[in-house]
């Protein structure tokens, strides 16, 4: 039997094809990761059921993949603005470490003797929000800067502040900041300066809610707004949009400041909604992951809302499948990633189509 | 030639893109040995079609092709050159650091005989150079050569391939009026030797002027097969189009003549290692058109996108209606009364991706924005009154516009900058790739804007596009302003020698 690929002569662009075929790939993937469950001796199916039943379908459980997917989101949607404006900015692990660092610095000022020790808590966590959030916009800024004035290659200078920040906050943990006691970790903030919890009986913290405001807000910023516009018009085609006399310079640095604004603040609110100190490993990937949601989510903020959630859902569900059942949960990091190999796959489907031997099928 | 069988019979060919579009309807064509046809219709008739079904890359819906009296269907190009088919395209495929001989033997699965090592291959390219008058060094590299010799490298790599039938998509595009004759002169000695020649084409005095034949193609269908001697330039376009065409240009006195542009002593930033260009200084008043002539690349683009501002200015000064302008962004100088239709529409006029509706906001989004937010609605209407204005072929204002033909996206593009009623619209190459239909709208949407009162800066390659829409003639040679003159004064002859580089005062005296 032969097997080819065939070019469509209308491109699948329809909403449904896209959720069908995403659908396809989640099963694939399922399917191919359910494999990893037989040397154990286990049953993929009751593997599955443990993992999808804890994520989605416990109250706790569910509100832990919230908490999971509030970083991922805000990370995923500062790379819907920072990408479609032409800025491909990888720099959110740092600029989320930058965040968390300055909303802890807020937080420490608050303890006692420090200068914010007087002042009501509600103050203090904003002041630590808008802080996190500044710190976090100045430091993908910076490579905004560096690219737009100079020419710099945003990929490669992103990545090596990831590294700067990393191991900035690694020494502020180990030395300067460390409270006494094994851990390299800073004392616990007060418990009048967390996040409150939103959901009893979860770990649900206010900081959902900003990641869903701030993803309404990019969604009017970038669909609606006039900003929106010249930054999509730079990011497909710099010669048109200087054309259209857009300053695309301008647009990639303000593209720059809102995306590392966004992890900035995501970062802060892991401190403040999840950890409650500064602890070295406290990012441990998201600000990667949460590009990959945005992928996942086609640069759409709704879509990219739905790719965290199911995302922080496999995760969180991972880990209490491993907890349960004894089974690794690197079985699920291996579905995850499968998964979004298929679906980048799908891709093809949506201007080819699999010829079998002659009879035609999807 | 009619009683021999002929060399090609493509017989009630039809192609269907999708369940919608009908690119070829039941076309039959025949090609005999020794004969040139001109395959002529406009951009969309469905030449490329049917010529890429013929060379492997389409697959025909219906109909059958016989190729020397086979019966055949070719899968791919290389099958089709393999059988003595070749085909040469509007871009060239050649590896430019290599030599022409390397080039040749690139890719090459079958050599001819006695072609198996370069010294042979050189041998025989020289061999079939002499033949046909090419006048090709096989040892020459490609990045040496000028256009027209590289486009008879890409004749020389069929003639060494065996191609009893030559394809040539738009071979006259990219030439100069000496090349264009030069290769008419290989053509006819192909001819001469039994080759069987297509050109596709749009230009009527090459149709004239090289083919036996002429078939004539108009949305999807093959209207006529005439022999060239017995036809007309005027019956053809009629059989193009499918009606009478006017092309004449009708001026009228204009409203004002006031200055509307001046550049004074302006030094245009010189290009990465291209030395500095003498400073220009040019006036353009309202209610006029100024030429540009010149070849293609000898600093149009660099002075125009320097009064529009994508460029700086190292020196000089620009007033726009006597206010200095020097120092303003392009946005800036959008919003003074400066629209401009460049001559890459795919690649800078439009965004290609985006909505119609998206793209008449390009270039006036300040204009269609309320407390920071996009006014849709108000967008729709000035997409709709663009669309319906310039007769873009749409089926609405979400239409992605790079699905435009080449026509209507320049429809698009320059009805965009009108309906902001510049006070100075800069245009380049505005007709270049388009069908005559659509040359006529253009030419006539420049005219009204003269007779507007706009100050129109046109900068164009074709002569005979300077000749009838300017008032005034500047040429260009490299970078340089050659000298100004008022059309009833310009000739053919004079405005070659000043686009050769001589100034108008040793010519004229």
């Amino acid at each position: 039997m032969r097997v080819s690929l065939e070019k469509r002569d209308t491109p699948l662009i329809s909403g449904w094809s896209v959720v069908a075929m995403s659908v396809l790939a989640v099963l694939i993937g399922m399917v191919l990761g359910g494999v990893l469950f037989l040397p154990f001796e286990a049953s993929p199916w009751e593997g599955y059921q443990s993992l999808i039943g804890n994520a989605f379908f416990s109250k706790r459980g569910f509100g832990y993949t919230l908490v999971t997917a509030t970083p991922l989101m805000m990370v995923g949607f500062g790379t819907i603005v920072a990408w479609r404006c032409g800025f491909i900015f990888l720099g959110f692990e740092g600029c989320l470490l930058i965040g968390a660092m300055g909303g802890t610095m807020v937080g420490l000022g608050a303890l006692e003797g420090g200068i914010l020790s007087t002042s009501a808590p509600a103050l203090v966590v904003t002041l630590a929000l808008i802080w996190g959030a500044t710190l976090g916009a100045l430091w993908a800024g910076l490579v905004g800067e560096l690219k737009t004035r100079f020419g710099g290659n945003e990929v490669l200078i992103a990545l090596m502040m990831n590294f700067l920040a990393i191991y900035l906050v690694q020494y502020l943990v180990a030395g300067p900041w460390r409270v006494v006691g094994d851990m390299p970790q800073t004392e616990r903030l007060p418990k009048d300066l967390w996040l409150p919890y939103i959901l009893s009986g979860t770990r649900l913290h206010a900081g959902f809610l900003i990641a869903l405001a701030s993803g309404v807000a990019i969604w009017v910023v970038m669909a609606k707004s006039r900003v929106g516009f010249e930054m999509i018009a730079s990011g497909l085609n710099p010669r048109s949009a200087r054309y259209g006399g857009i300053l695309v310079g301008i647009r990639q640095r303000q593209a720059a400041l809102i995306a590392g604004g966004l992890a900035g603040l995501a970062g802060a609110i892991t401190i403040y909604g999840v950890h409650h100190r500064l602890l070295d490993g406290l990012s441990d990937g998201t600000g990667f992951v949460g590009i990959v949601t945005a992928l996942l989510g086609r640069m759409t903020v709704p879509g990219t809302a739905i790719a965290s959630v199911l995302y922080g859902g496999l995760s969180v569900g991972g880990d209490a499948m491993q907890r349960q059942t004894g089974l690794p949960s690197s079985i699920v990091l291996i579905v995850q990633a499968s998964i979004v190999l298929l679906l980048l796959a799908t891709e093809v489907l949506r201007t080819h189509r699999i010829v079998l031997s002659g009879r035609r099928k999807v | 030639m009619t009683d021999i069988a002929p060399l090609l019979r493509m017989q009630k060919i039809t192609k269907r893109f999708g369940a919608s579009v009908l690119a070829n309807d039941c076309i039959d064509f025949d090609l005999h040995a020794g004969e040139v046809v001109a395959l002529l219709g406009e951009n969309g008739a469905g030449k490329s079609t049917l010529m890429n079904i013929l060379y492997g890359l389409y697959e025909p819906t219906e109909g059958t092709i016989e190729f020397d009296g086979i019966e055949t269907t070719f899968r791919d190009p290389a099958q089709a050159i393999e059988h003595g088919i070749g085909m040469i395209h509007q871009e060239f495929m050649l590896v430019e650091p290599f030599t022409v001989a390397e080039n040749l033997l690139m890719g090459t699965t079958t050599l001819p005989e006695g072609a198996g090592n370069l010294n042979a291959a050189r041998r025989l390219i020289r061999e079939i150079s002499a033949d046909y008058g090419l006048q090709v060094d096989p040892d020459a590299r490609i990045e040496d050569l000028a256009v027209g010799q590289r486009q008879r490298v890409e004749i020389l790599k069929l003639l060494f391939r065996h191609a009893k039938l030559l394809i040539l998509d738009e071979p006259t595009a990219v030439l100069t009026p000496q090349e264009t004759d030069a290769l008419f002169e290989v053509l006819n000695r192909l001819r001469s030797n039994g080759h069987a020649i297509v050109i596709v084409t749009h230009k009527m005095h090459e149709v004239m002027a090289i083919s036996d034949r002429v078939a004539v193609m108009r949305s999807g269908q093959m209207v006529a097969t005439v022999k060239t001697s017995e036809s007309t330039e005027a019956e053809l376009v009629r059989l193009m189009v499918g009606r009478d065409l006017d092309m004449s240009v009708d001026r009228t006195e204009p409203k004002q003549r006031k200055r509307a542009l001046e550049l004074v002593q302006v030094q245009v930033e010189a290009r990465e290692g291209a030395k500095a260009t003498p400073p220009a200084t040019l006036t353009l008043r309202h209610g006029e058109v100024l030429g540009i002539a010149g070849v293609d690349g000898n600093g149009q683009t660099e002075l125009i996108e320097t009064i529009f501002g994508l460029k700086d200015a190292v020196s000089g000064s620009i007033t726009l209606e006597g206010r200095d302008i020097t120092a303003l962004s392009t946005a800036e100088r959008r919003a003074a009364g400066i629209g401009y239709v460049p001559p890459d529409r795919r690649g800078v006029g439009a965004l290609v991706t985006l909505s119609i509706e998206d793209n008449v906001i390009l270039g006036a989004s300040k204009d269609f924005t309320q407390f920071g937010l996009l006014n849709r609605s108000l967008a729709r209407v000035a997409a709709d009154d663009v669309i319906s204005r310039f007769g873009v072929k749409t089926p609405d204002a979400d239409f992605a516009s790079g699905n435009l033909s080449g026509g209507n996206l320049q429809k698009l593009v320059l009805g965009r900058e009108v309906s902001r009623d510049p006070k100075v619209l800069l245009i380049e190459q505005p007709t270049r790739g388009l069908d005559v239909g659509a040359i006529e709208l253009v030419w006539g949407e420049i005219i009204e804007q003269r007779n507007q009162g706009a100050a129109v800066l046109m900068a164009s390659t074709e002569l005979e596009e300077i000749l009838a829409l300017s008032d005034r003639i500047a040429v260009m040679f490299e970078g340089e302003i050659m000298g100004v003159i008022p059309r009833d004064k310009a000739t053919t002859a004079l405005l070659g020698a000043m686009m050769a580089g001589r100034r108008l005062e040793e010519v004229a005296l």
